[in-house]
C-alpha cells in the first residue's frame, strides 16, 4: 500500500521522535532485552522443577559470556568477508593482536605503557594496533582476490600463529600461551577508567559481585554484562556502518567489482576500510576474550581455525547479516556444550542419567554396547560432528543461513519488516 | 610442518656431533657446507619434496579443473594413513620378512587408492555436485565442513578402538621392514631408509601422474577441462564426469600419501595429521601456481627444500624454534607479494 | 532437410533478458549468416543451441530433436560445432593434442589429425608446439580444423575475422567456404561484406530478436534494410 510523501511526512510529525526510534530499533530492543534477561532466565529456571532440563540445555554462563566476545569476532568476520565477498581466512591474526596485547600490556611488557594502564586503554589500543595489521596485511593482500586472497590472509595468520608460538618475550612458554601475572592481579575493568563507581572489573575469579536489589549479581554476570555492553556498542557501530553509503559500496563490490571500478569507486580504498574496520573489532574481540580468561593461547587465538570457527557462525547464522552469526555461534556453543564431555552444569548424559536412571543408561543396544556407552562414544566430546553436519547442510540447502533465510522469508532485514507486519496486522 | 618436539627425530643428524646453540653463524654456515651436512639435507629434503608432492598432487589437479580448494584434503590424507595402517597391522606379523612387509605395503597402497579415491568420487557426486551453479566459495566451504566432520568421525572410530586420536598409531609404524626403519651408511654419510623409499614412491607418483596427464586421452580431457572446461565440454567432453574422476583420482593419491606417512616417525597416523599436510599442501600448490602440475612439482622441491635446509639449521645451529614453519609459511607470503598466481600457474583457473 | 529449428526462444543471463524470442531455421547444406549489432545477442544465440546458457522458454530443435534439457556435451556428440569468439584454443595444449581432443571417441583420431593438418597444411608445422603460441589467424584455423574433425553436421561459428588482418581474414573466410561444402554453418559476423559473401541466407538480430530475414546473393552490404539495424 502506497503511502504519499505528505502523509508520510504527516505522519512523522505526528509521531515523537522516541517512539519512532523504537519502532525502527525494535526488534533489536527485543534481542537485548533477552540478552539481559538471561542471567536471571538461567537462574531461576535452574532452580526450578525443570532445573535439570534446563541446566542440559542452556548454556551455562562462562559459555554465553564467550559468546558474547566471539560473536563480536564473527561479527567482525561477517563484516569484511560476508559484505565485501572477500573471505578473511586469516581473521584470527586481529583476534589473537587483541588478546596478546591486552595481556602483555598487563604484564608490563608492552612498551610505553605500564602495567596499571587501564583495561579500556589497552582494549582500544589493541583493537588499533589489529587495525593497523589490517591495513599492512590489506596493503598487500586485496591485489588478489577470491580464493587467493583467502590464502593469502591464512598465511599471514599462519605466520604470526608460528612465531607467537616460539617467541620468549610473550611468556615463560610461548606454546602455552601468556597468562595475566601479579602485575595486575585486579579484575579488568569496564566502564570509565578511573571512575570506580562508573566501572565493573571482568572475570570469572577477578570480576566483582554487585548487589543489586537485594540480589547479589556474580562475576559472571557482571562480566556478561559488561563484555555485553562493549559487545553491542560495537554491534551498533557496525550496524550503523553497514547501513550507510559506506556499507552500500561494500555490498556493490560484493555484487559486481567491476561495475562498482566502472561507476567510479576506488574499491582498493573501501576494500582496504572495511578491512581495518574488520580488524579493528576483530582485535577489540581479542581483547575481551583475554580481559576475560586473563590467560590465551597460540591455539586458541592466532590459529587459522579459529577462523573456521568464525566461518562456521557465520553460514549457520547468515553471512552478510552481521547479527546472524552471533546466533549461529550461539547454535555452535550450545550443541557444543550439551554434548560436553566434561558433564558441566549441561550435558547429555548426567541429564539422561538424572531422568532415566542407571537402568536404562546400562541397557545394551547391541554387541555389548550400552546406551551409555554409546553416548559416550559417539555423542560427548564429538559436537563438532553433528555442528559440521548441520554446517554441510546448511551450505547444500540454506545458504544463507538462519538469520539470512528468515530475512529471505519476511522480505527484508528483521527489524525493518517485523514492525512494517505488525503495523499491517493492525 | 613439524612440531618442534619432533624434529630432534627428523633425520637430519649427521655423522659430526651436534652443536650447541649459540654457535656463531660463520661456524654453523661451515658445518652446513661439508658433504655430510649437504649430502644430509639434500636426501632429506628430497624426501619431504616427495611426501609434499604426493600430499598436494591431488590438491592441485582438483583445483585446476573444478577451481575447487579442497579442504578436506588433508582429512583424505588421513583416513589413508589409518587404512593403511589397518592392512598392515592385519597383514603383517613379528615373522613376516622384509620383503614380504614391503609387499604388503603396496597391497596396502592400492588398497588405500581404492577406497579412499571411491570415496572421494562419492563425495563428488553426492555433494560437491549441488554446488555447481554456485559461485566455487560455495564448494570450498562444503569440502570445509566435510574435513570437519570426517575428522570427528575419524577420532570417534578411532577412539572407539582403543586408541588415541592424537598420538601416532605405534603398532602401525612398527610394521615397517627392518630395512626401511633404520640408517644406512654409505661411507661417512648416514641417510634414512624411509627417506629413500619415500624419494621413490614420489618419483613414481610424479612420472605416474604425468604419465596419466600426458599419454592418455582421458589426460589429455582433464588438461583442456583445467583450461577452459566449458570449451571443452562444447567438443563432446563429459566435463561432470571428468571432474568426478579427477576428484576421486586426487582423494586416491592423497590417501596414498598418509599410507606413506603412516610408517614416518615423524608424521605417523594420527588425526592432526589432517591439518598438518592440509597447509604444507596449501603452500606447495600457492607457489608452484594452483592448479598446474608442473607447478606442484616444483613447488614441493623448493618448500621440502627450504624445509630440509632450515630445519638444518634449526637442529644444528640456531635456536628459533619457529625457524622450519615460518620459513615455509614466508615463502608462500613472499611468492604471493611477487608473483601471485605463483611459479607456473595461470590468471584464470578452474570453472565450469 | 531443416536440419536446425529454433522456435521462440528467451534466453536470461541472470536477470538480464538478452533474447526475447528468437526463431530461425537452417537447412541442411546451407550457410546462413546471423547478423546485428554489438549486444543484441547474436552470440547468445548460438550458446542457446548449445545450450551453454539454456533458454528459458521456446525450443531448439535439431534433426527434430529436441536440445533444450540436454547436456552441452550431448548437444555436441549430436553433431553440433563450436568456432567460438576468441577461438578459445587450448594454449597449454600443443596444436595437435587441440585437434586430437576434438575428434569424437570411436573415431581413428591418427586419420583426423591427418585430415586436419592435410588441410591447414600451415598449422602441420607448428604441429609441437603449445597452440599458444600461435597467430590469431593461425589460431584461428585451429578452431576451424577442430571443428572439422569433431565429426560436425552444424557449424556454429562466431565471428571468425574479428581481431584479424585483411589477408588473414580472407584466408579464414577461404577456409570457411571449403568447410561449407562439407558441412552446414551457422555464422555469426560483424563484417558484413564476409558475412553476406559466404552466406546464402541471412538473418538480422536486433534487441534479442529476428527483425528481418532474405536471400544473401540477393543483397549488398549497402542494403538500407541491413544499415538500419547495423550502424553502431
Amino acid at each position: 500500500m502506497a503511502i504519499s510523501s505528505e502523509t508520510r511526512l504527516v505522519g512523522r510529525l505526528n509521531a515523537s521522535w522516541p517512539v519512532e526510534h523504537l519502532r525502527n530499533h525494535g526488534v533489536h530492543l527485543v534481542v537485548v532485552l533477552a540478552l539481559v534477561a538471561y542471567p536471571g532466565f538461567y537462574h531461576l529456571l535452574t532452580n526450578s522443577p525443570v532445573s535439570a532440563e534446563a541446566v542440559a540445555i542452556l548454556p551455562r554462563m562462562p559459555t554465553m559470556i564467550a559468546l558474547l566476545y566471539f560473536g563480536l569476532f564473527a561479527m567482525s568476520f561477517d563484516f569484511i568477508s560476508g559484505y565485501t565477498g572477500y573471505l578473511s581466512f586469516g581473521h584470527a591474526a586481529f583476534y589473537g593482536t587483541g588478546a596478546y596485547f591486552v595481556i602483555l600490556v598487563a604484564n608490563g611488557k608492552a612498551p610505553l605503557l605500564p602495567a596499571g594502564t587501564p583495561f579500556m586503554v589497552s582494549l582500544l589500543l589493541g583493537g588499533i594496533l589489529a587495525a593497523l595489521l589490517a591495513l599492512a596485511i590489506g596493503l598487500v593482500s586485496f591485489r588478489l582476490s577470491g580464493v587467493y586472497f583467502a590464502m593469502i590472509t591464512l598465511g599471514f595468520s599462519q605466520v604470526m600463529y608460528v612465531f607467537i608460538r616460539g617467541w620468549d618475550y610473550v611468556a615463560s612458554n610461548p606454546r602455552d600461551g601468556p597468562t595475566v601475572g601479579s602485575t595486575h592481579s585486579e579484575g579488568f575493568e569496564i566502564g570509565v577508567p578511573y571512575v570506580d563507581q562508573l566501572n565493573l572489573a571482568i572475570g570469572s575469579f577477578s570480576g566483582e559481585e554487585v548487589e543489586l536489589f537485594g540480589h547479589t549479581l556474580g562475576t559472571y554476570t557482571t562480566s556478561f554484562y559488561m563484555v555485553g555492553l562493549v559487545v553491542l556498542v560495537s554491534y551498533f557501530a557496525l550496524q550503523r556502518i553497514v547501513h550507510s553509503p559506506f556499507g552500500r559500496v561494500m555490498v556493490a563490490i560484493r555484487d559486481n567489482e567491476e561495475r562498482a571500478e566502472a561507476v567510479g569507486y576506488n574499491t582498493l580504498v573501501y576494500k582496504l576500510g572495511a578491512f581495518v574496520i574488520s580488524g579493528f573489532f576483530g582485535g577489540i574481540a581479542g581483547g575481551l576474550f583475554a580481559g576475560y580468561a586473563r590467560s590465551v593461547t597460540p591455539e586458541n587465538t592466532f590459529y587459522f581455525l579459529t577462523a573456521g570457527d568464525a566461518l562456521l557462525a557465520s553460514i549457520i547464522g547468515g553471512f552478510g547479516t552481521l547479527a546472524g552469526p552471533l546466533y549461529g555461534h550461539l547454535f555452535d556453543e550450545t550443541i557444543r556444550e550439551f554434548l560436553s564431555n566434561a558433564g558441566l552444569g549441561g550435558g547429555l548424559l548426567p541429564y539422561l542419567r538424572q531422568r532415566l536412571g542407571e537402568g536404562v543408561l546400562g541397557t545394551e543396544i547391541f554387541g555389548g554396547l550400552t546406551v551409555e556407552g554409546f553416548i559416550t562414544a559417539a555423542l560427548n566430546g564429538h559436537a563438532a560432528l553433528y555442528v559440521g553436519l548441520v554446517f554441510v547442510l546448511f551450505v547444500l540447502y540454506l545458504p544463507n543461513g538462519i538469520l539470512g533465510t528468515l530475512r529471505q522469508w519476511l522480505g527484508g532485514p528483521v527489524s525493518k519488516r517485523v514492525p512494517e507486519l505488525l503495523r499491517g496486522l493492525r | 610442518m613439524i612440531p618442534a618436539d619432533i624434529v630432534a627425530l627428523a633425520g637430519v643428524e649427521s655423522t659430526l656431533p651436534v652443536l650447541q646453540s649459540g654457535t656463531s653463524f660463520l661456524d654453523g654456515l661451515g658445518q652446513f657446507l661439508s658433504p655430510e651436512a649437504l649430502v644430509s639435507v639434500f636426501v632429506e629434503g628430497l624426501a619431504k619434496s616427495a611426501i609434499y608432492v604426493m600430499i598436494a598432487a591431488g590438491l592441485s589437479l582438483i583445483f585446476g579443473l573444478m577451481g575447487v580448494l579442497n579442504f578436506a584434503h588433508g582429512t583424505l590424507t588421513m583416513i589413508g594413513a589409518y587404512l593403511a595402517g589397518i592392512v598392515m597391522v592385519v597383514l603383517v606379523g613379528g615373522a613376516t620378512g622384509q620383503w614380504g612387509r614391503v609387499l604388503a605395503f603396496f597391497g596396502a597402497l592400492a588398497v588405500v587408492f581404492v577406497l579412499v579415491g571411491g570415496f572421494g568420487g562419492l563425495v563428488e557426486v553426492g555433494l560437491i555436485r549441488k554446488l555447481y551453479d554456485r559461485p566455487p566459495i560455495a564448494q570450498i566451504l562444503l569440502t570445509f565442513g566435510v574435513a570437519l566432520v570426517l575428522e570427528e568421525l575419524a577420532r570417534i572410530i578411532v577412539l572407539f578402538y582403543g586408541l588415541q586420536p592424537t598420538s601416532e598409531w605405534q603398532e602401525a609404524l612398527g610394521t615397517k621392514p627392518a630395512v626401511l626403519a633404520t640408517r644406512h651408511s654409505l661411507g661417512p654419510l648416514s641417510i634414512r631408509g624411509l627417506a629413500l623409499f619415500e624419494i621413490l614412491l614420489g618419483f613414481l607418483t610424479v612420472v605416474g601422474i604425468w604419465a596419466f596427464l600426458t599419454r592418455t586421452r582421458y589426460g589429455l580431457f582433464i588438461r583442456a577441462g583445467s583450461e577452459d572446461a566449458e570449451m571443452a565440454e562444447a567438443l563432446g567432453i563429459d566435463v561432470r564426469r571428468v571432474f568426478t574422476v579427477v576428484f576421486a583420482l586426487g582423494a586416491g593419491i592423497a590417501g596414498m600419501a598418509g599410507a606413506v606417512l603412516m610408517w614416518d616417525q615423524i608424521w605417523g597416523a594420527n588425526v592432526p595429521l589432517a591439518a598438518e599436510t592440509l597447509l604444507p599442501a596449501f603452500v606447495v600448490v600457492i607457489i608452484g601456481g594452483l592448479g598446474t602440475f608442473r607447478g606442484t612439482v616444483v613447488g614441493a622441491i623448493v618448500v621440502g627444500m627450504v624445509d630440509a635446509v632450515t630445519t638444518w639449521w634449526f637442529v644444528n645451529v640456531v635456536t628459533w624454534t619457529w625457524l622450519p614453519d615460518v620459513a615455509v609459511f614466508l615463502v608462500l607470503v613472499g611468492m604471493l607479494i611477487l608473483r601471485p598466481q605463483g611459479l607456473y600457474g595461470v590468471e584464470e583457473v578452474g570453472g565450469h | 532437410m531443416t536440419l536446425l529449428e529454433v522456435d521462440g526462444v528467451q534466453t536470461y543471463y541472470g536477470e538480464s533478458h538478452i533474447l526475447e524470442g528468437v526463431s530461425l531455421e537452417v537447412e541442411e547444406g546451407e550457410v546462413v549468416a546471423l547478423v546485428g549489432r554489438n549486444g543484441v545477442g547474436k552470440t547468445t544465440t548460438l550458446r542457446s543451441v548449445l545450450q551453454l546458457t539454456p533458454p528459458r522458454e521456446g525450443s531448439v530443435r535439431y534433426r527434430d530433436e529436441e536440445l533444450v534439457g540436454l547436456r552441452t556435451h550431448e548437444v555436441a556428440d549430436r553433431g553440433v560445432g563450436w568456432i567460438p569468439e576468441d577461438r578459445r584454443i587450448f594454449s597449454q595444449l600443443t596444436v595437435e593434442e587441440n585437434v586430437r581432443v576434438a575428434v569424437p571417441d570411436g573415431e581413428d583420431a591418427d586419420e583426423s589429425v591427418a585430415f586436419a593438418f592435410e588441410t591447414f597444411p600451415e598449422l602441420d608445422s607448428h604441429r609441437g608446439r603449445d597452440a599458444g603460441t600461435l597467430s590469431g589467424g593461425q589460431q584461428q584455423m585451429l578452431a576451424i580444423a577442430r571443428g572439422l574433425v569433431g565429426e560436425n553436421d552444424l557449424l556454429l561459428v562466431d565471428e571468425p575475422s574479428e581481431g584479424l588482418a585483411p589477408q588473414i581474414v580472407a584466408d579464414v573466410a577461404q577456409a570457411l567456404a571449403e568447410a561449407s561444402t562439407e558441412t552446414t554453418l551457422l555464422l555469426v559476423e560483424q563484417n558484413l561484406p564476409l558475412a553476406l559473401d559466404l552466406a546464402d541466407r541471412f538473418y538480422v538480430l536486433d534487441n534479442g530478436r529476428v527483425v528481418d530475414d532474405g536471400d544473401a546473393n540477393a543483397v549488398s552490404a549497402d542494403d538500407e534494410r541491413l544499415r538500419r539495424y547495423l550502424s553502431a
